[in-house]
């Protein structure tokens, strides 16, 4: 018993010291993304004026700045996906331990493009109410999106069938994300051109629609929303390696 | 190739030496022939996969006529003002696809399960090219769903009055989507085949990434019957959506051995 307890501590300490926090180290970032929240959420309500094409007459559509940041980070959480599942299937081949540790960051990356996804749906479908009188016309963004849910969804789905075989999980879900690039790609770039859109994207994309305070809130806003993620993948992709560490724990102990 | 091979002579269990001298030194196009004669062969023998699909098949489109029967005569109004029938061409292939991408995911499954449950599948590992592998299990899933489409689709037309088109468009059209279609349910029954609950997984797996497919597919469709349209409209609509299919091919091509030689 006595040997399984050293083994606890240095099986812990060595992962705290493995997981480094990267290029943002220390605590400053972490108060910086509550106070920019802080900023834009007060802003939303109070700084930011109307934007053209927003309501009747260029209204403030204070939902926009929550939205928007969302729909952005669902996508871009699926290359961050991406990016550690193609890690972990070079770490695989060159037969490198790495690779459950990257394969969680993945998982991560995945697990919170699900949250944004959804997130970025239910904002989007309020707009969308508001805006066009419907809360849902199958607009090429709003098809897209329900799709990207989808794609999430399946891919923790095939996660969490092989949750007692670590490594076949890796390699299964990770040769997923890579060969669902297909679909996503062609969400991105290619359904927004075959659907008709009425999607607002030029109101957005042409500085001159929105005055300097919207801007003022906007910009910001996707600042605060990246540095939400990067604290939220972060923490969640240590809980995942700490759940493995248990895991493997639990198997020792009963082996005794 | 040369990686494959290394990996491959790596084994030197005496039992498997023989097996190994025949076909692992063998080349990629000799062991896809092997392996995809071998299934059709077994294919011919029980008539499992082809039975239960092509039964799936038909069934659902009984349903689905049953079920649409009252929508022959409803017109809407759509965007650009006009009315038209509500069950048009477009709507009526879209279903067909819909039908034949249930059937592949109930039954295309079996080509990699069945290797598994009855443990056949180490003896590929073991003296086969994974690449080799995923090209039989792939050419046997497209000649199984092509050959389900070719006797559907008519009972379909029969049935639900779908137009046709330009026959040779048509065909392109559907072949394209054979092809993107056993891609997709290929590479998805590779990743599921060891789950426990392989049925329902494979299922909520695969459909997602048709979603995609279908717009690509209805797409071309919508070009297919359209009145006068230029040729190189319709090929470029059905090279999309013969892209969908290549690009899986292609990606679950390079990263198939990951999937296969999992310990």
């Amino acid at each position: 018993m006595a040997i399984t307890q050293t083994d606890v501590r240095s099986n812990s300490v060595q992962i705290s010291r493995d997981s480094k926090p990267g290029p943002l180290q220390g605590a400053w970032w972490k108060w910086a993304c509550g106070l920019l929240m802080i900023y834009v959420i007060y802003g939303a309500t109070f700084i930011a004026q109307g934007a053209v094409g927003f309501g009747k007459e260029g209204e403030r559509a204070h939902i926009v700045f929550f939205h928007v940041p969302c729909a952005v980070l669902a996508s871009v959480a699926y290359f961050v996906g991406v990016y550690y599942a193609i890690r972990c299937l070079s770490a695989i081949n060159n037969h490198n331990s790495r690779s459950i540790e990257d394969d969680m960051k993945s998982s991560a990356a995945m697990e919170l493009g699900f949250l944004f996804c959804s997130l970025a749906t239910i904002t989007g479908s309020i707009f969308a109410g508001v805006q066009w009188g419907s809360f849902w016309n199958w607009d090429p963004r709003e098809t897209s999106i329900v799709i990207m849910l989808l794609l999430y969804a399946s891919y923790l789905l095939l996660r969490g069938a092989f949750n007692d075989h670590p490594a076949r999980r890796a390699r299964l879900s990770s040769v997923y994300a890579v060969v669902a690039l297909v679909p996503a790609q062609f969400l991105i770039w290619v359904v927004p051109r075959i659907i008709n859109t009425m999607h607002p994207t030029t109101t957005l994309s042409d500085p001159s629609n929105t005055s300097f305070t919207y801007k003022a809130v906007l910009y910001p806003s996707f600042l605060a929303f990246t540095l939400l993620f990067v604290w939220m993948f972060q923490l969640r992709a240590r809980h995942l390696q700490l759940m493995e560490v248990r895991r493997n724990l639990h198997q020792e102990n009963s082996d005794l | 190739m040369s990686g494959a091979a290394e990996r491959h002579s790596a084994i030197s269990v005496t039992g498997f030496q023989t097996a190994h001298t025949l076909c692992g030194e063998a080349s990629f196009r000799v062991q896809t022939l092997a392996l995809l004669k071998k299934d059709i062969r077994a294919e011919l023998r029980t008539r499992i996969a082809l039975c239960a699909v092509g039964v799936f098949t038909f069934s659902s489109l009984l349903l689905l006529a049953l079920a649409t029967s009252s929508l022959k005569q409803e017109t809407v109004l759509d965007p650009r003002g006009v009315m038209r029938p509500a069950w048009d061409g477009i709507a009526k292939m879209g279903m067909l696809w819909v039908l034949l991408c249930f059937s592949a995911f109930s039954g295309l499954a079996h080509s990699f399960v069945h290797e598994e449950t009855t443990g056949t599948a180490q003896t590929l590992r073991l003296c086969m090219q994974p690449e080799a592998v995923f090209a039989a299990k792939l050419l046997f899933n497209l000649l199984l769903l092509t050959v389900i489409a070719f006797v559907v689709t008519p009972v379909y037309a029969l049935i639900t009055d779908m137009p046709i088109g330009d026959p040779v468009r048509f065909l392109a059209l559907m072949f394209s989507g054979c092809i993107g279609l056993s891609a997709s349910a290929t590479i998805v029954a590779a990743l599921t085949s060891r789950a426990r609950g392989t049925g329902a997984l494979y299922g909520a797996v695969g459909l997602p990434m048709l979603a995609v497919f279908l717009i690509l597919l209805l797409n071309a469709a919508h070009t297919l019957y359209m009145r006068d349209v230029a040729l190189a409209q319709s090929v470029k609509d059905t090279g999309g959506l013969l892209s969908f299919g290549v690009m899986i091919i292609a990606l679950s091509g390079l990263l198939f051995h990951f999937v296969w030689e999992d310990l």
